[in-house]
């Protein structure tokens, strides 16, 4: 069996390289180990409408759970922050004719199915239940091992996508060391509840008595539903992310909005509030999305850069594939200069941005500084707002 | 020297979210089959960051003696 490309790992990265280069005619298999895509959910879901239509992605309601028009920032010791663009910008953002959305929070197992969809309409060819398991160089190609439902495919191909998220071992078994510091990983915790009000805003909550390293939130839903959740850095505090949670909505200031909460899902995963990787490529393989770490260090937020990495992977290997050129590292190399040269710097510029706020050795200053940032980050002045 | 140990992994509480799989600092295929790290194979590097990250605390860990460790 023989492909030009094969993706590991059908997120939004990877569906995203997989519609696009299978648009324009090359040969694509994208392999998931998961039966269900999204699922368990390791996200919250918030992604801007920009995002989407950037990416080729048109906002639908298999995957929509609710609009957002905006932010509030809220420290926990009275400063707030209401960033709602229904106010700023009533002709743009609203639900009056002709107004949009900001954004969507949507729901990862519907979003990353219809992402798939769009993928295998394109002519990709995509399997389930089957978990990349290594690779072994082949001249200028290379062997991947598939195993799909209890038996080894062996697939040749010019490259491989790793686009296997956070845990990737794609990039391992080149040889990139992809492994985070505890101190750049957040670890998250969230919970979908329902009996919470919420009103077309994300809830963000910064400062070290709601979650040391990170922040809260609260997230509508759909369906009146909402998600309550936060994400800590573990060597800052002595407790883990369920501790701070369960203090969050039982014992913070605002645990008056949670005493009806009513349980109905329980999430988590890991968030790398880290660079970039410094290498994202290797001789026959590309990383993108997670895999990459191409993640807002400042906000933690994914879905965007995941969708606009695999824009960036894809338009590389459109034009690297009927080239001639071999597939050695130099010239894989171009694809990560197109990506800092898209939006990889400013993600850069974010990490230092991040890096000296929690250089900050005092607390009150450190929580002030992130909840400053955390509202330009939003406002609309914002010099990140591509990210 | 830290001593080699075994992850154990209460099953009940994992919420199967990876967190221990990104700070680990082994090579490829440290892994379980439900998506957490290695845990019947011995760990010699035995810095712990997994069970610092594990949001719900649901990883503890045994020091193998030398005689058990297969990688010696
Ligand atoms: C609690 C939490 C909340 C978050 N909230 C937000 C948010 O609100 N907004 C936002 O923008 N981002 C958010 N993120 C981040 C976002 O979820 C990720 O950045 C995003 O999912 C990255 O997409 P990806 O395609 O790179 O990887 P993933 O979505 O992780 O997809 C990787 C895929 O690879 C598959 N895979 C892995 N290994 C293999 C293998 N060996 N073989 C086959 N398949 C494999 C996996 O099954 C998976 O389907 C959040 C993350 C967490 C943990
Ligand atoms: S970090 Fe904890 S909850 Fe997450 S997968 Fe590993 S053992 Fe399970």
């Amino acid at each position: 069996m023989e492909f030009d490309i094969v993706i590991v790992g059908a997120g939004p990265a990877g569906s995203t390289v997989a519609r696009k280069v299978a648009a324009a005619g090359f040969s694509v298999l994208i392999v998931d180990k998961r039966q269900e895509l999204g699922s368990p959910i390791q996200c919250s879901g918030a992604v801007s409408r920009h995002a989407l239509l950037e990416n080729g992605v048109e906002p639908d309601t298999e995957f929509i759970h609710e609009p957002i028009y905006g932010f509030k920032i809220m420290n926990g010791l009275g400063g707030e922050k209401e960033i709602d663009y229904r106010k700023l910008k009533p002709n743009v953002y609203g639900t009056q004719e002709g107004a949009n959305p900001l954004g969507y929070v949507v729901d990862r197992r519907r979003f990353d199915r219809y992402l798939l969809t769009q993928a295998e309409r394109a002519g990709a060819k995509a399997w389930l239940k089957a978990e990349a398991i290594g690779y072994e160089q082949a001249g200028d190609d290379v062997i991947i091992s598939i195993k799909h439902y209890n038996k080894i495919e062996r697939v040749k191909t010019e490259i491989i996508i790793g686009a296997d998220g956070l845990r990737s071992q794609v990039g391992k078994w080149a040889g990139i060391k992809t492994h985070i510091k505890l101190k750049e990983l957040a670890s998250c915790l969230q919970f979908v509840v329902d009996g919470v009000e919420t009103n077309g805003l994300l809830e963000l909550i910064t400062g070290s008595q709601t979650a040391p390293g990170g922040y809260g939130w609260v997230f509508p839903k759909g369906n009146g539903y909402a998600e309550i959740g936060l994400g800590i850095i573990a060597p800052y505090t002595n407790v883990n992310a369920q501790v701070h949670l369960d203090r969050f909505i039982k014992n913070s200031f605002l645990s008056h909005r949670f005493k009806n909460a009513r349980l109905l899902e329980v999430q988590g995963g890991g968030v790398p509030l880290a660079s970039p990787l410094k290498k994202q490529f290797a001789r026959n393989i590309i990383l993108v999305g997670d895999a990459a770490r191409h993640v807002n260090p400042i906000t933690g937020g994914g879905i965007h850069t995941a969708l606009s990495g695999g824009t960036v992977a894809a338009e590389f290997l459109i034009k690297h594939l009927p080239s001639g050129d071999d597939n050695s590292e130099k010239n894989l190399a171009e694809y990560q200069d197109n990506w800092l040269e898209a939006f990889g710097n400013q993600m850069w510029k974010l990490y230092d941005v991040k890096k000296k706020i929690f250089k900050e050795k005092d607390i009150t200053i450190q929580d002030k500084k992130l909840f400053e940032t955390m509202g330009n980050y939003f406002s609309p002045n914002s010099d990140y707002k591509k990210i | 020297m830290k001593k080699p140990v075994i992850f154990d992994i209460g099953w009940n509480a994992c919420i199967n979210c990876g967190a221990c799989i990104a700070v680990c600092p082994q090579p490829a295929g440290f892994v379980s089959d439900f998506d957490t790290i290695a845990v019947n194979t011995p760990c010699e590097i035995a810095c712990m960051k997994c069970e610092d990250i594990c949001p719900v605390s649901t990883i503890s860990h045994l020091v193998v003696a030398a005689q058990e460790n297969p990688h010696k």
